[in-house]
């Protein structure tokens, strides 16, 4: 169980970096132009790297939470983007390329990690 | 010795901790972006240092002649915004209108509107057709107003400050959607073969070069032919007006910009079956209007865009 959750601690940390370096290279290559598209680049990037920081060092259980939500709000933001638009920003399909379908996939595992997480230390409780 | 603590309530010592481990975040936080922003070029410290290479200012849709409760009063709204455009504390190095400079296309708008124009503190005033301007006569009297110096239906390119501007007219056919035509697209072509690959690209039409709603006609048909000839560029900005509202998306090395109007407002895509003007609230109404400032930092691949509401 410990080593366990520890490779999950470890999986949420990689991929939050993983979507932290995503949206920082585009905010870098000219998303940062971008009317309030190019801050919300750059706060998720941050958050995003500081998180996965706390969790390569331990850190308490709502970090996981807190990481799972950033994951899931930039997924919900990538929805927007390509449906009804975020803050009068639209993009279509996975432009831009590779970064939309990497960062998405980083985000989902975020969330998939996270979950794995809250059923094991449920059923662990449960089994106590 | 018995304590009367509540076992689930977290100790002095925890909420330190947990106190200590948000503070840590929001420290790292701070520093992860000031890092990014670092290696963007784009501390406060570094933009304040570099003057930008170019400076512009977009107005558009200004419907001189236009009559209805949507804006009682079109001349008032415009000059605003000419006068917002000349207090922006340095005179632009050129002013860009992205067409409906008139309502109706007759002489006496294009007089009134070409007199207002006259107003702006810049060098250059540039114009593209909108199709307002262009309705009833093929562009002719716009033309005759605002075509010195243009080629075809009153298209042309000008370089500035190393970057190549490039003003389309995809108003004159319109069948349904904008149309740029086969002339036009060969003209683009030919215009941009001499061109290195590192220069940004700025591109200005009425109608946006994307599909942005085709059921209005708020899309160029042809605008991917165009754009095909731009793709080995590194950075292409594409500005337009038509819709009257904001609107962003990137396309590979293409980033579309829709402008606002000075004029009023239409419904956002697919709100009621048309794009009628809309009739805003008591005092809403400037909210809706505006003007765009561009800034070009020689080095820097995309353009930055400020907008601003009318005052």
């Amino acid at each position: 169980m410990r080593l366990t959750d520890v490779a999950l601690r470890l999986g949420i940390a990689a991929t939050l970096a993983v979507s932290g370096v995503s949206h920082a290279y585009l905010y870098i290559h000219g998303y940062r132009h971008i009317p309030n598209i190019g801050t919300a680049f750059l706060l998720q990037a941050s958050v995003c790297f500081a998180l996965a920081v706390l969790l390569v060092i331990g850190g308490p259980a709502w970090l996981r939470w807190a990481a799972a939500g950033l994951a899931a709000g930039s997924l919900v933001a990538f929805a927007l983007s390509r449906s009804v638009g975020l803050l009068g920003f639209t993009e279509r399909g996975w432009q831009p390329s590779p970064h939309a379908a990497i960062s998405v996939t980083a985000e989902a595992l975020t969330v998939v990690l996270w979950a794995v997480g809250l059923l094991l230390s449920r059923r662990a409780a449960a089994a106590q | 010795m018995t304590s009367d603590r509540d076992p689930s309530s977290m100790t002095r010592r925890q909420l330190i901790r947990h106190s200590a481990w948000f503070g840590s975040a929001v420290v790292l936080t701070v520093v992860g972006g000031e890092v990014i922003s670092h290696i963007a070029g784009s501390t406060p410290k570094t933009s304040q240092a570099t003057r930008p290479t170019l400076r512009f200012a977009q107005i558009s849709d200004s419907h001189i002649g236009f009559s209805g409760g949507a804006n009682p009063n079109v001349a008032d709204t415009f000059t605003e915004a000419i006068n917002q455009v000349n207090s922006l504390g340095y005179t632009p190095d050129f002013v860009m209108h992205t067409g409906d400079l008139t309502h109706l296309a007759t002489p006496a708008q294009f007089d009134q509107v070409k007199q207002m124009l006259t107003g702006l503190r810049t060098p250059h005033i540039f114009t593209v057709p909108g199709e307002h301007d262009t309705g009833d006569d093929a562009g002719q009297k716009y033309r005759q107003v605002f075509g010195a110096g243009t080629r075809g239906d009153g298209w042309y390119s000008f370089d500035i400050a190393g970057v190549h501007v490039i003003a389309l007219v995809n108003t004159v056919h319109l069948p349904k959607l904008g149309q740029l035509g086969k002339e036009q697209l060969e003209w683009i072509e030919k215009d941009v073969a001499g061109v290195s690959n590192d220069t940004p690209i700025i591109v200005f039409s009425h109608i946006p070069m994307f599909a942005m709603y085709p059921d209005w006609g708020w899309g160029t048909e042809d605008a991917a032919q165009a754009l095909s000839y731009l793709k080995r560029f590194s950075s292409v900005t594409c500005l337009n007006g038509h819709v009257h509202q904001l609107f962003t998306k990137t396309e590979g090395n293409v980033t579309f910009y829709t402008a606002t109007t000075t004029a009023y407002p239409l419904p956002h895509p697919g709100d009621g079956p048309a794009p009628k003007p809309v009739t805003l609230p008591a005092g809403q109404l400037h909210d809706a209007l505006g003007i765009r400032e561009v800034s070009y930092v020689k080095g820097q691949q995309a353009l930055a865009l400020k907008e601003q509401k009318l005052q």
